[in-house]
């Protein structure tokens, strides 16, 4: 039986990928939105090559009934395959029973959060209408470098989850260009509202407060002036892309 | 007499099942009933926002990882079964000198980050590519092929010389250890390979199921404890503790490289960490960007499941002096 350990192994990470990428939007968690056909294409893949390796065992079995099965003179692993390859069950099981929760207000608490510095500049016009949606991570470039000053009498709706600073409340979104692990958050104290408890997704409506002089240290972290904040579910892109 | 006794055998043996289900039975309900009262507590109070985070920095790291090292394997087992050894014999020149440098540049072609690069490297050697010319294009694969340099072009707008010091500075360095390997490796370091559990001889398509299935699991696992190592760094190493370090020019490029070790972050997504990265020198950064595709803990790991510790720890401790030397230089006379 433990021939067939590899076989198994192979089929249940890649049922695993499959459960986040094709039966859901879980993945968006883990990795940015690009990587879905990866994903796809790599969990069936190995769902197949979990197949065809049961195939092969099973046919080499009936091969090697008279004999001994072969020597496996490799590195330290019997034959089940690698014994290393193991530790993919931890991954593949915490997929499928309980995955992960997405990053929250933790990881955007323990980030300097800081945007990459770049030159001040005008930017592309904002679609017309009131108001207008914007991720935290361009309200922020707008906000900080924008000689042309797009934002002003503009009403703006931010989407977030809560974080608290001392006696200010941010509304908070990590940004992600491949996977969670490389999150950076963005954000924008939100003044003229109770702070919802942390962690709370909320969408927040108002007018940007200009603070600081252009690409200052002071103009960071932008200040919305809050009309209204509404409680709002969980997005399925937990995430922004950078 | 014996219908007697088998009822009465009967009856007892009735007894016994009956006690035994109650008893099991009650038992059985009271371990269910203290379970589910008391294990959510215990796992809500062992599942605080940090422990939360790392299983999901760890699932991150390896949801990540797996179409990459699934290409590397691939591409790894495809040539293993497919590809004859003449073949790299008349594309690589014959002295090791030249063939260095020749295999860096190929590193072009591979599109994928690090987990990619390894898996290929091991199968190049075992099809006679001479250990020196595999190594170089292990380092460079992941650091300059085009999805890397453009990504970096878009973290750093404006500043082509990043682009530029980037494909030199890690060019240079997996060309330098090339050379450093043909020179002073030792064969008894590197354990390549050779001979797989599971691989069929010769060639042909059940060469190629076997020789994938093993390169795949075989660096899957560690591909796994990379990714807990690298998201318990991600934990444990508060980023703001890097704001302390970026008064001094030397100390911050040597910080920069270290934490491109811990954090593994992916060389396609490097260049965003790296641009976020606003107080330190340019320099820096750029060796951050250099050390991160080479040297990092998922890669060590890797390393170590394809050729051994004795090679992961000499190659990676070698490679990382080497970039970090590469950068600075690259740096001074270009950023």
């Amino acid at each position: 039986m433990r021939r067939y350990g590899p076989a198994v192994l192979l089929a249940l990470l890649g049922a695993a990928i499959l459960r986040v990428s094709l039966f859901g939007e879980l993945y968006l968690r883990y990795v940015q939105a690009g990587l879905r056909p990866y994903l796809v294409v790599s969990g069936a893949a190995l769902v197949l090559l979990g197949a065809a390796v049961a195939v092969v065992t099973n046919r080499a079995d009936h091969d090697h009934d008279h004999g001994d099965g072969g020597g496996h003179a490799g590195h330290g692993h019997g034959p089940g395959g690698p014994r290393v390859a193991w530790f993919l069950t931890v991954p593949a099981l915490a997929l499928l029973l309980f995955p992960p929760p997405a990053l929250g207000s933790y990881s955007a608490e323990r980030e300097a959060a800081r945007s990459a510095a770049r030159g001040v500049g005008t930017f592309p016009a904002l679609p017309p209408g009131n108001p207008v949606d914007l991720t935290l991570g361009e309200f922020g470039s707008r906000a900080v470098y924008d000689s042309g000053r797009s934002l002003d009498g503009r009403t703006v709706r931010l989407t977030g989850f809560v974080t608290r600073g001392d006696g200010t409340w941010y509304v908070t979104r990590l940004l992600v260009s491949c996977c969670a692990a490389d999150a950076t958050a963005a954000r924008a104290e939100v003044r003229g509202a109770q702070a919802p408890p942390a962690d709370t997704w909320v969408t927040v409506t108002g007018r940007w407060h200009p603070e600081g002089g252009l690409g200052s240290d002071a103009a960071w972290p932008p200040v919305v002036d809050a009309a209204s904040v509404r409680r709002v579910p969980q997005p399925d892109n937990p995430y922004e892309k950078r | 007499m014996e219908n007697q006794r088998t009822v009465a055998d009967g009856i007892r043996l009735g007894l016994r099942a009956l006690v035994y289900a109650v008893l099991g039975g009650a038992a059985l309900l009271a371990v269910l009933t203290v379970g589910s009262v008391l294990g959510p507590l215990v796992a809500l109070g062992l599942y605080t926002p940090p422990v939360a985070a790392w299983w999901t920095v760890f699932t991150a790291i390896t949801v990540q990882g797996v179409p990459f090292l699934l290409l590397g394997t691939f591409v790894s087992a495809a040539i293993g079964a497919f590809v004859p050894e003449r073949v790299f014999q008349r594309l690589l020149p014959r002295r090791t000198v030249l063939a260095v440098p020749v295999a860096g540049a190929a590193g072009v072609v591979l599109p994928g980050c690090e987990c990619a690069s390894v898996p290929v490297a091991g199968s190049l050697m075992r099809r006679g590519v001479a250990p020196a010319a595999a190594l170089a294009f292990l380092l460079s694969a992941p650091a300059i092929n085009p999805v890397v340099l453009v990504a970096t072009s878009i973290a750093f707008p404006g500043q082509p010389e990043m682009v530029l010091g980037r494909l030199l500075a890690s060019l240079g360095t997996a060309v330098v250890m090339g050379w450093l390997w043909a020179r002073f490796g030792r064969e008894e370091w590197l354990r390549p390979p050779k001979r797989r559990g599971g691989q069929a001889p010769g060639g042909g398509p059940r060469a190629f199921v076997s020789g994938l299935q093993h390169d795949f699991l075989h660096a899957g696992g560690f591909l796994v404890l990379g990714a807990a190592a690298a998201a318990t760094f991600d934990i444990v190493v508060p980023r703001s503790l890097l704001e302390v370090f970026t008064g001094s020019a030397w100390l911050s490029v040597l910080l920069l490289a270290l934490l491109a070790v811990v954090l593994c972050v992916c060389s396609e997504a490097d260049a965003f960490v790296a641009a976020s990265l606003s107080g330190f020198s340019p320099t820096a950064r750029l060796a951050f960007m250099v050390v991160g595709p080479m040297v990092d803990l998922k890669l060590i790991a890797l390393q170590t499941g394809t050729f051994g510790r004795a090679f992961a720890v000499r190659f990676s401790a070698a490679t990382w002096m080497v970039a970090v030397t590469s950068s600075v230089l690259v740096g001074w006379w270009l950023l």
